[in-house]
């Protein structure tokens, strides 16, 4: 089939180890793949360079702090929920030096001029990329850009993923991210028995279909995929009132919840780092002993840490109490005021990767509950 | 969408397209104020940058030590009598700030900036204006008072209220009877006095209860310790003065001053960016909640 | 010996006089002197009997203790239409816990404080009024009081964090 007839909006089946020379391509056009790896009994966004590098067969079971995986015997590749990582390490790396410095008769700053990555982000799922959409409007915005995200994202190429076995921690339907992908993306992939559906959402995603070897999608796989799609939707079960957070965080600021939490969350910062929509950070500036170089630092920081609002005169936040309200009330409420867009995605990594297994959408419909009364 | 308050003075600033990458400046004088507290003038050292470094009273720099970090400092400048010069006071009590006191002249610092949001004085025309600051707070309205001088018939009864704790912590004593003879009723008080002090002992905002004030056409001005602006606000909504025309200065710990690495929040606002001025209105809800 | 009418035309700048009846101002006017003390003139130290109640007219009066080791600590000035000296109005302190100078020129007048006593015993309207006023002054010295108390001028101190 001459790719010359597929165009944006296109749907082809592709046999499943065409994969591998999708990568390949990509290597050749000069991106690093990064994608899904089993490591430490868990699934970690790593370099990827081959399929055979996915876990296949691999299912996971999430809820409060709880992530485990299942091993089917299947050739599937996708079928997992992603684990603690998320795709934000690669376009807001947790630490990079910004500039270095030398000291002769004055000092001497030299930026970190390193050009950026191209990255091929494999697997993408529904929430994930509307996390990165939310990033965006956090990293490129009028009246600030942060030149290192643009660089990396202008240049970025995602493989999107329809998730067909969502977890029980998963609220994507709730926040309006998924399960199912509905644009932006280069290629999207829904796995089926043999093969995946790939719709195609670019020129670069259609240009790498050249010389494979696709059908184009019958009505019969098609319906495979809706229906496995429909039947993933239905199958999420939790969920979080979205009515008017922000209304709601205005008035509950006092709320009793807040020192009931506070009594189990540690401030371990678990939440903010896995998040992937959580985007603050610190600036270090260290010198050496003799304090003739100097380098400056950014690198990933929480609302939970505890020097995090130090000011001259003290703390403005100094106990739990109060990070655990910044968190949530930012994260569900003053984020869309700042930013025109919901900060959380419902990807459920906050609950299953709390140690003390907090969950959110509880937190929520206690205050709602609390409110009424 | 930012929550921008106030409109941002036209951006002549050194920000490069570079992620925070300072411009150097030269320390061309230090000026020793009340104990820990000193003033630094400083001087770019490109041409370039001095010419088109604006800022507006009210915003604020990020001052790099070298090897230590940096520290939001407010300028203190008048735009017109030192023109070139950015004029920073600096309390030496964190890391940075107590290396910038080691520093000496000649020596070089980073700037960033300005950032933040500016004192409105457009929109106060005509009004009656009392500033209220008190210790370290008035350095961020120094500038404004210049030029309150310079276009004094803009404006109606001028106040300035100052506090401090002795008299020995008074900020800029030599400028005192300037801002005077320029039709400004300056109300110095210290919360303890010894044999010397003839000014007043007690605190900002009693001067409430000895003078009255035109609910309607009165604009308030505060910064300093946020106790101290917290009871000013108190006197000056008891007094029926609008929230809108009371103007706070707030402070929160900054890193990037960019409205970027999320420090600064408080509520749905950035204080480098929405601020660090704010009229009080926007506040309500916010200002109050403790730990907040 | 100030004339009469001095008094009764500095008092009628007061605002809380200008509330007052006719017949509760006259009662005030007879209870009360003008005085005029120089700057360092001294109305009262810590200890004396309390004899006056005072308000300033012009000029500006500092309260002050004293405290071993560190002398007179002037802790409030009292400017125009400003009260000092109100305890001796209020039942039960029987001297001045305080001391009270003059630091710049200034005109005081000077209310008979057992007269006053008295008339507010005699006349429960005007000792209403009165205590309302008073109770006033004391509330906004609280206010203050308590500002000076919390030091919000000192240096950082150590907070513990959680």
């Amino acid at each position: 089939m001459n790719e010359r007839t597929l165009s944006i909006g296109s749907t082809i089946t592709l046999p499943k180890p065409e994969l591998d020379l999708l990568m390949t391509d990509l290597h050749q056009r000069g991106y690093k793949t990064v994608g899904p790896v089993l490591r430490d009994e868990s699934i970690v966004y790593s370099d990827l360079d081959e399929m055979r590098e996915l876990p296949r067969g691999i299912l996971t079971e999430q809820s409060p702090a709880s992530y485990r995986l299942i091993q089917t015997n299947k050739e599937r590749y996708f079928d997992f929920i992603p684990g603690s990582q998320s795709w934000k390490q690669f376009l807001f790396p947790p630490r990079e030096t910004l500039f270095t410095g030398m000291k002769g008769e004055t000092w001497h700053l030299e930026e970190n001029d390193e050009p950026a990555l191209h990255y091929a982000l494999i697997g993408v799922r529904a929430c994930e990329l509307a996390a990165i959409h939310v990033q965006d409007k956090v990293f490129m915005r009028d009246d600030f850009t942060d030149p290192k995200y643009r660089s990396i994202r202008e240049n970025l190429f995602i493989l999107a993923v329809n998730c067909l076995h969502p977890n029980a921690t998963c609220f994507c339907r709730s926040m309006g991210t998924g399960p199912k992908h509905s644009s932006d993306f280069d290629l999207c992939l829904t796995e089926l028995e043999d093969t995946f559906l790939v719709q195609i959402g670019s020129d670069l995603g259609r240009s790498l279909l050249e010389g494979k070897r696709f059908d184009l999608a019958s009505a019969f796989a098609q319906n495979q995929a809706n229906e496995a799609m429909d039947q993933a939707a239905a199958s999420i079960v939790r969920t979080l009132d979205t009515s008017d957070l922000a209304g709601l965080f205005t008035t509950a600021l006092e709320s009793n919840r807040w020192s009931e939490v506070a009594k189990r969350c540690l401030s371990c910062a678990n939440c903010t780092q896995v998040c992937p929509t959580c985007f603050c950070w610190d600036v270090t500036d260290q010198m050496d002993l003799l304090g003739k170089s100097t380098r400056r630092e950014r690198i990933w920081d929480s609302c939970f840490n505890p020097n995090y609002s130090y000011v001259v005169g003290g703390n403005t936040r100094p106990n739990i109490r109060s990070r655990y309200r910044q968190w949530l009330t930012h994260k569900l409420g003053t984020w869309s005021k700042q930013f025109g867009v919901q900060g959380c995605v419902g990807c459920g990594r906050c609950i299953s990767w709390c140690p003390a297994g907090i969950d959110l959408t509880e937190e929520v419909a206690a205050i709602r509950a609390e409110v009424k009364e | 969408m930012t929550t921008t308050i106030l409109d941002l003075p036209s951006q002549n600033s050194v920000n490069s397209k570079k992620l925070l990458f300072p411009a150097w400046a030269e320390i061309v004088q230090i000026i020793p104020e009340a104990e820990g507290v000193s003033t630094l003038h400083l001087r770019f050292i490109e041409p370039e940058v001095r010419e088109r470094y604006r800022f507006e009273p009210g915003q604020f720099n990020m001052i790099y030590i070298p090897g230590y970090g940096e520290a939001a400092i407010s300028l203190s400048s008048d735009i017109e009598t030192s023109p070139g010069v950015l004029v920073h006071t600096i309390r030496h009590v964190g890391n940075v700030t107590r290396a910038a006191a080691r520093l000496k002249m000649g020596d070089m610092v980073g700037v960033r900036g300005p950032f933040g949001t500016a004192w409105p004085l457009k929109s106060i025309e005509g009004m009656d204006v009392v500033i209220a600051c008190g210790g370290i707070g008035l350095p961020p309205l120094r500038g404004v008072i210049y030029q309150i001088i310079r276009n004094r018939a803009k404006f109606g009864k001028v106040t300035l209220l100052y506090g401090a704790r002795t008299p020995s912590d008074l900020m800029y004593p030599k400028e005192y009877e300037t801002w005077k003879s320029a039709n400004i009723e300056m109300s110095v008080t210290v919360d303890r006095g010894d044999d010397q002090w003839t000014g007043r002992v007690g605190v900002v905002p009693m001067w409430f209860y000895h003078f009255r004030v035109d609910s309607h056409n009165t604009a308030i001005l505060t910064c300093g310790p946020e106790i101290m602006m917290r009871f000013v606000i108190y006197e000056a909504l008891a007094r029926r003065i609008s929230p809108e025309h009371i103007f706070v200065s707030l402070e929160r710990n900054m890193k990037c001053g960019q409205g970027a690495c999320g420090h600064c929040q408080q509520g749905p606002y950035f204080i480098c960016k929405d601020g660090p001025i704010f009229p009080f209105s926007a506040l309500q809800g916010i200002f109050n909640v403790e730990e907040y | 010996m100030i004339p009469e009418e001095d008094i009764q035309s500095a008092l009628q700048k007061v605002p809380w006089f200008k509330t007052l009846t006719q017949e509760h101002f006259n009662k005030m006017v007879t209870l009360s002197h003008l005085r005029h003390a120089k700057a360092g003139d001294i109305f009262f130290r810590e200890g004396d009997k309390q004899d006056f109640v005072y308000i300033v007219l012009k000029g500006r009066v500092a309260l002050d203790i004293f405290v071993p080791h560190h002398g007179k600590v002037r802790f409030y000035t009292a400017e125009p239409f400003d009260v000092f000296g109100w305890s001796s109005v209020t039942p039960g302190i029987y001297q001045r816990t305080a001391g009270a100078g003059a630091v710049l020129d200034s005109t005081v007048a000077c209310i008979d404080a057992e007269g006053l006593r008295q008339f507010a015993e005699t006349d429960h309207d005007f000792g209403y009024l009165l205590m309302r006023r008073l109770s006033n002054v004391v509330a906004s010295r609280l206010m203050v009081t308590r500002l000076q108390l919390i030091d919000m001028f000192a240096g950082p101190v150590e907070t513990k964090n959680e």
